[in-house]
């Protein structure tokens, strides 16, 4: 087949006298194309048509100017987070759709949904008739946004980086989705929490932990996500800085700062601390480990993962098993739901992702 | 054999557009929102007509701020790919070339990854890097590929893919300082991704842009098609029969790179389409380039359309990668031609 190409060919159609004229005609098609490609865009109109309803002009926390309005009645949530903010506030009367992740709480599940945080489809959220679309920066692409905004449609965009940045988060959107009370109380309610456990472990020295994101290879936070601050306001700092938000180490390393309490999270969902334990006591490089010879792990609650009102509960939850004594008098313990799956899908689609890169190349 | 005629080849590509209409139609009508036919040719209608206020707003996000140009995006991008495509397997008389052979695409990747550690969140920044790392790319290989001032096929091809590996090696580098939102984006660029928006508010003056700089690459290739036709006997041979091998093979490593980096730089690299589209052409239509360099350009744009309507669809409302798709879909049928062919 490769060996056909066949000796007659050479000119462009010699025999039906095509050669000079052929070119020629060609340079003329060429020249109509182009001049027709350049009266189209001249000629049809450009923006799509924006609502005719008053809006107001924020600036999200991306730095992109939105204009949202001012009555939001139909909201659209691209991350489970954004859904359980939502639910926080007691807003689910309003919320019209959410992703296939959002499952807390677990109404949210039976909300419609408009695909993953990373590929949505931009019809199905069209369809749904949103003012208001809420996305962060932790799990949504920046393409998203952007082609949601050429569509006219409002999206505001949270982007926290501190368990503070997540708070004002909730107020900002609170306040864009017309429930500014409620998010007045619920950011109070979450503050005085997270008092209530600063003030008792304010004077005790931090705790050092290694937070294990994904185990082979071994994947752990940056200094600069949430997560890390949540571990702070937990009496606890990570071992590891790295600039990355979720930079992968060598066991190496982790063997010679030997952690004082390895975290993990509730993606181990059906196995327990002991079993979990016994587990990675018979893996070579984590025997070496102190704090696996201790026994000293955590199975941290999944709110860990995403920037939420429940992050609050998981604060409490490490505070409380890294500093037994503080918190033993009281026997107070908040029931945390554990909602399994998400986690491991988050942090599956992002190992993924990191593999596809290499694939890809 | 049939001796090949203009009006073969217009009758063919003519037959080719019509499929290429149906299945633009099929892709309009397709699609998590739910648009009837009739309401897709009334809105088409009254957009010729200049009547927008008779469009309900959805109808003209789904159709016009969606659908369409991701139809045309589609259709630049497989045609360019699989043009290009046609193109390096004639130049490197290699049937195992495609259009990222000799590393266009890792330098667009470079290009991609540089721009989101230094300008993330820059609309249009992805495209012009990535063009920008392309065009670098082929003009490094085109220098190392160089043997004694000529354009060398072997020599070419391994300086393509050294070019590539090492482009590679240095991507993996720059992907460990990406952090988490950047990393997504790029993953998605690699894999191939039609959604993106384009970098101006003109979509249509985009759009015009890329099928002119298409026309114009792809007219050049073409003017070479019956040059490529002897080349492929032979270098020698081409020579003797009067053919200046040393023009056509420059003009057609420009053009068929200029295509590559252009469809690079506004869909990341989809694979697949570029390798086989040009081979299914073959099987089909014959071997001549004359024929082989439209039907393939008008192919490519019918699979990318394809792959994606299938990837916007198969697990709605999540849209799975195009590039996923086009070998996922485009695997099979390659098959059965290649093994029809043998019998």
């Amino acid at each position: 087949m490769w060996r056909d190409a066949s000796l007659y060919s050479r000119g462009f159609f010699v025999g039906r006298k095509f050669t000079r004229a052929g070119r020629q005609l060609f340079c003329v098609i060429y020249f109509l194309a182009c001049y027709g490609a350049v009266q189209a865009a001249a000629a049809v109109p450009r923006q799509t048509p924006g609502f005719k309803r008053a809006m107001k002009v924020v600036t999200d926390e991306t730095g992109r100017r939105v204009a949202i309005p001012f009555s939001v009645q139909r909201i659209v949530t691209l991350a489970p987070d954004l859904t359980e903010t939502v639910y926080a506030l007691g807003l689910e009367g309003k919320l019209a759709a959410d992703t296939t992740f959002c499952d807390t709480p677990a109404a949210a599940k039976l909300k419609p949904h408009i695909g993953s945080p990373q590929t949505p489809s931009l019809e199905a959220i069209v369809a749904m008739h949103p003012d208001l679309v809420l996305a962060t920066t932790s799990i949504n692409r920046p393409e998203t946004v952007d082609a949601l905004l050429r569509l006219g449609i409002s999206v505001y965009t949270s982007d926290p980086h501190t368990v503070r940045g997540m708070l004002d988060s909730i107020a900002r959107m609170a306040d864009l989705m017309g429930a500014n009370e409620q998010g007045v109380g619920l950011v109070a309610q979450l503050q005085a929490r997270l008092d209530a456990v600063h003030s008792r472990i304010a004077e005790l020295p931090l705790v050092h932990v290694l937070f294990v994101v994904w185990e082979d290879p071994l994947i752990t936070i940056g200094q600069n996500t949430f997560i890390a601050d949540a571990l702070r306001w937990a009496g606890a700092e990570s071992v590891i800085v790295a600039d990355q938000n979720y930079p992968q180490v060598s066991m190496e390393e982790i063997v010679r700062l030997q952690p004082e309490y390895i975290l993990f999270t509730g993606n181990h969902a059906e196995s327990n601390d002991d079993h979990e334990l016994s587990r990675l006591r018979t893996r070579p490089a984590w025997k070496a480990l102190k704090a696996i010879q201790m026994g000293h792990i955590v199975q941290v609650d999944d709110e860990i993962t995403k920037p939420s009102p429940g992050l609050v509960g998981a604060i409490e939850q490490i505070a409380r098993e890294l500093h037994p004594g503080v918190f033993s008098s009281d026997g107070r313990g908040e029931s945390i739901e554990l909602q399994g799956g998400v986690t491991a899908e988050i942090f599956a689609n992002m190992l993924w992702e990191r593999e596809r890169d290499f694939c890809a190349l | 054999m049939r001796p090949l005629t203009p009006q073969r080849i217009l009758g063919i590509c003519a037959l080719l557009c019509g499929v290429l209409f149906a299945v633009c139609v099929v892709s309009l009508r397709m699609g998590a929102y739910p648009i009837s036919v009739r309401d897709i040719l009334s809105t088409l209608f009254n957009a010729a007509a200049g009547r927008r206020e008779e469009i309900p707003v959805e109808f003209w996000q789904v159709v016009f701020g969606l659908r369409l140009p991701r139809i045309a995006l589609g259709i630049l991008v497989g045609a360019s790919l699989s043009t290009a495509g046609a193109g390096f397997q004639a130049l490197l008389r290699n049937p195992l070339a495609d259009p990222y052979v000799l590393g266009v695409s890792s330098g667009a990747a470079l290009g991609a990854i540089v721009s989101l550690i230094v300008a993330p969140h820059t609309v249009g920044a992805i495209q012009i890097a990535a063009f920008v790392g392309a065009a670098s790319t082929i003009a490094a290989v085109y220098f190392l590929g160089r043997r004694g001032g000529q354009l060398d096929s072997p020599t070419l091809l391994l300086a393509g893919i050294v070019a590539a590996s090492f482009l590679s090696a240095i991507i993996m580098f720059l992907l460990t300082m990406v952090t988490g939102s950047e990393l997504r984006s790029i993953a998605f660029w690699l894999m191939g991704d039609l959604t993106a928006p384009p970098p101006t508010t003109n979509v249509l003056g985009w759009l015009g842009f890329l099928f002119f700089v298409f026309i114009v690459a792809a007219g050049a290739m073409y003017t070479t098609s019956s040059d490529l036709n002897l080349i492929l006997t032979g270098e020698q041979e081409a020579k003797h029969l009067g053919v200046n091998v040393n023009r056509v093979k420059f003009v057609v490593y420009i053009a068929a790179s200029v295509l590559t980096g252009l469809a690079v730089s506004v869909s990341g690299a989809i694979g697949y389409v570029g390798l086989l589209v040009p081979h299914v052409m073959r099987m089909l239509f014959g071997t001549d380039y004359r024929m082989l360099i439209p039907t393939a350009a008008i192919g490519g744009a019918i699979a990318i359309v394809l792959a994606d309507t299938l990837a916007r669809t198969v697990v709605a409302p999540t849209e799975l990668p195009v590039g996923a798709m086009t070998a996922l879909a485009g695997a099979p049928v390659f098959i059965y031609l290649m093994r029809r062919r043998m019998r």
